[in-house]
């Protein structure tokens, strides 16, 4: 089989992992070949609007496991192989040389057992660290069950490590990947975050002690294989950042590639709304100072496919807004819907030199479509009196009606007694459900 | 040890006699006001500062503008100098001109044209200007948007200018400014396309040489060198800018942008058509079917770069 087989098959295994980013290490050249930047870079996107980065691909996909969720698993009749070390090596330092990609993401099925998984991923990315002397990317996926000294050693040659979480609670994972534990996906991520505690440390002493995992650890999670509520997978993230230290937590729509009684059928559309919305958390988690008890909650445990948790969140709490862009502070500002870190950071290096109006924001690049209900300005002191229905009308996620036709959570409507989702094609029903959500919403205001 | 006499007319425990001290404004006022006094009482209350005598404080200057708005267009020779020798014409002789416009391309007009020539230490002399009435930050914004692709931009560098002088270091905090909104949003503009290019860039390996290139709207060659110095160290290649014709040229460890009309790259050898075609392959593998969402991936990559990126060239 020639190389170019190998990477097909072997890209084609890796195309369901979510993460592609190159962020978190910023590290200029050193004399060798490549560098790193702390923002990450985007070579390229691929047709599904992916960033691509790096060269996503799997060492091996001869995999010993039966997950039920994964393409790779064992009893799918698939063709199977692996790259050697070297070519892998090779590979990766003739489309880094080219600009093609920004470094390398290594995963790997599991081939014979874990710990000779992890041996040939450890040579492969040995052989371009030290042979060709590369200071590029490099994102590793440690294998469940390898042994600790072989993580170490891992991290000590890859920028970022991670573990994947694969299924949001214990239960599913024990029905869909057997040969998984929750154990022993958690023991190595807090091996790793120890690790990298203990690495700070010692770089404080010693300028020259290796870098373990520089950028730090990354999950990720399949979302819509198994019945969790969106509260309990934000809840589940939170603790992750809190407890692991975590970079990212990614969240993979589940996408049907093999029939299963266990799982959705295979005609299922992959919830890629929910996804969304599930991103938008945890960006409120990660940069906003949300905590998860103020995005959901028991009683409302499932995310409202119309309005993105922010402006949801805001017209449940209508009595903290208006807030005056000329004095709120910015921890303030963030909360409002359409107000993100820059915008806050301008306006508030902005109103030094004089009070804000609605032209003074629209000109330093503030998006008021959904914050104008929530401030007031210089201009407009008393804030804008539209109706309940004109604001909530205004908020309303476009993208609802278009790509989001889809089932948003596989179990259970959206609650607030909202109306589910119109099928797809009739005009008619969306536009009537449209006024439905609009007046629903308006009255949980 | 600080007697009483040390005690300056604030309170504050020494005069520093600094003249940026920030308790200084503040005791000269105390002073005069005591002066004051004593000369009514006739009593000398002159304790601390004896024998300074207070510097004559500047007249606040009236905030009328630098310059006024006049029926002329400068003609300039397109360099940065040319542009500053603008500056000067425009600041001394108290005109803000209509447009300013590179000599070469400008169009023709019925209003009154002035040729201004370039002279390099009216050119040092404004430029100089800039970071110690202004700030560092405001230069380096007036020679980045020099670069870019803002249409009449110098005219909108030279208003800025001509704000900065009067309002010093917060003009580049006044952000939503009509003057200031424009240079930063080029600005942006530029420093945006400068780092999708950090990813889009496809070389081509001819022989030991890496080859590349761009069409970019702004003049971003300068902006991405260090980059790629920096990562390709031990190489030797070559971006070329096609819309700008020029090229960024880096071998044996130097780098230099130089001007190119064109360029024409050799035939590429077999391994270059095995990686180019292996790239393409894992960039079509990639792709998940059940997302496919073209309209995203033309968002975050603009169709504008794709005749230069080998895995799309072809969808075009």
């Amino acid at each position: 089989m020639d190389l170019m087989d190998k990477l097909t098959i072997l890209a084609d295994g890796a195309k369901y992992d979510a993460a592609c980013t190159s962020s978190g290490a910023d590290r200029p050249g050193g004399g060798g070949l490549g560098s790193t930047i702390a923002a990450g870079c985007c070579h390229s996107f691929s047709a599904d609007g992916r960033c691509v980065s790096l060269l996503k691909v799997l060492m091996s996909n001869n995999c010993i496991y039966d997950c039920k969720y994964c393409v790779n698993r064992s009893s799918n009749d698939i063709a199977r192989t692996s790259f050697t070390p070297e070519e892998l090596a090779e590979l990766t330092i003739e489309f880094y040389r080219r600009n093609y990609i920004e470094g390398l993401f290594l995963s790997s099925g599991v081939l014979r057992n874990p710990d000779y998984t992890m041996e040939q991923m450890i040579r492969a990315l040995e052989i371009i660290r030290y042979k060709y002397d590369f200071w590029g990317y490099i994102h590793a996926k440690t294998i469940p069950g390898a042994s600790p000294d072989l993580i170490w050693r891992l991290g000590l040659v890859a920028d970022r490590l991670s573990v994947n979480i694969e299924l949001p609670s214990e239960d599913s994972l024990s029905r869909l990947a057997p040969a998984k534990t929750r154990k022993a996906i958690l023991r190595p991520m807090a091996q790793i975050a120890a690790g990298r505690q203990q690495n700070t440390r010692e770089l404080a002493h010693y300028k020259h002690a290796p870098t373990f995992a520089g950028a730090g650890q990354a999950t990720q999670m399949i979302i819509g294989a198994s019945p969790e509520s969106d509260y309990s997978i934000l809840r589940l993230a939170e603790g992750l950042y809190g407890r692991y230290e975590l970079k990212r937590v990614f969240y993979s729509a589940y996408i049907p590639v093999v029939e299963d009684s266990l799982l959705p059928s295979v005609e299922t559309k992959p919830p890629l709304l929910r996804e969304h919305r599930l991103y938008q958390a945890d960006f409120l988690l990660r940069q906003y100072r949300f905590v998860a008890d103020e995005i959901l909650s028991e009683e409302a445990p499932n995310f409202n496919p119309y309005l993105d948790p922010k402006c949801n969140w805001a017209i449940h709490n209508m009595h903290l807004f208006p807030v005056d862009v000329n004095t709120a502070s910015q921890a303030t500002l963030l909360r409002v819907p359409g107000i993100g870190p820059l915008s806050a950071k301008r306006i508030v290096a902005a109103r030094k030199t004089g009070r804000l109006g609605m032209p003074e924001l629209k000109k330093i690049g503030v998006v008021l479509k959904r914050a104008q209900y929530f401030i007031t300005t210089a201009d407009n002191p008393t804030g804008l009196h539209t109706g309940r229905e004109a604001t909530v009308r205004a908020l309303i996620d476009p993208g609802v009606y278009s790509a989001g036709m889809e089932q948003l959570s596989l179990f259970g409507p959206p609650g607030m007694g909202l109306p589910a989702l119109p099928g797809p094609g009739d005009v008619a029903t969306v536009a009537q459900a449209a006024e439905e959500v609009v007046a629903c919403l308006a009255k949980a205001m | 040890m600080p007697g009483k006499s040390d005690v300056m007319p604030c309170g504050r425990r020494t005069y520093c006699g600094r003249a940026n001290c920030r308790h200084t404004a503040h005791c000269r006022k105390l002073e005069a006001q005591q002066e004051q006094a004593a000369a009514k009482s006739g009593a000398d209350v002159h304790g601390p500062a004896q024998g300074r005598a207070p510097r004559p404080r500047p007249a606040p200057s009236p905030k009328k503008p630098l310059a006024r708005p006049a029926d002329v267009v400068y003609l300039y020779d397109g360099s940065l100098p040319g542009f500053y020798c603008c500056v000067y014409e425009s600041v001394y002789s108290h005109e803000l001109p209509l447009a300013i416009w590179p000599e070469d391309d400008a169009p023709p007009t019925l209003f009154r044209q002035k040729l201004i020539a370039t002279e390099q230490d009216k050119a040092e002399r404004v430029r100089a200007s800039v970071p110690k009435k202004i700030s560092a930050a405001a230069l380096e914004l007036v020679e980045t948007v020099y670069l870019s692709c803002l249409a009449e931009k110098e005219i909108a560098m030279l208003r800025f200018l001509l704000l900065g002088y009067q309002r010093g270091r917060p003009v580049m905090q006044m952000l939503g400014h009509a003057d200031v909104a424009p240079m930063l949003a080029a600005q942006k503009h530029l420093g945006g396309e400068a780092h999708l290019l950090l990813g889009f860039v496809r070389f081509s390996d001819y022989d030991g040489v890496l080859g590349a290139t761009i069409s970019p709207k702004n003049f971003i060659l300068p902006f991405i060198a260090s980059h790629f110095v920096s990562r390709y160290a031990q190489e030797d290649f070559l971006i070329y800018d096609k819309t700008h014709k020029a090229a960024l040229i880096y071998e044996q460890g130097r780098q230099r942008i130089v001007p190119m009309e064109g360029i024409v790259f050799p035939k590429a050898s077999e391994a270059e058509e095995a990686y180019r075609a292996m790239w393409k392959q894992f960039y079509n593998t990639i792709s998940i079917e059940a997302r496919e969402n073209p309209r995203c991936r033309m968002t975050h990559m603009p169709k504008r770069y794709w005749e230069n990126m080998l895995e799309v060239q072809d969808l075009l």
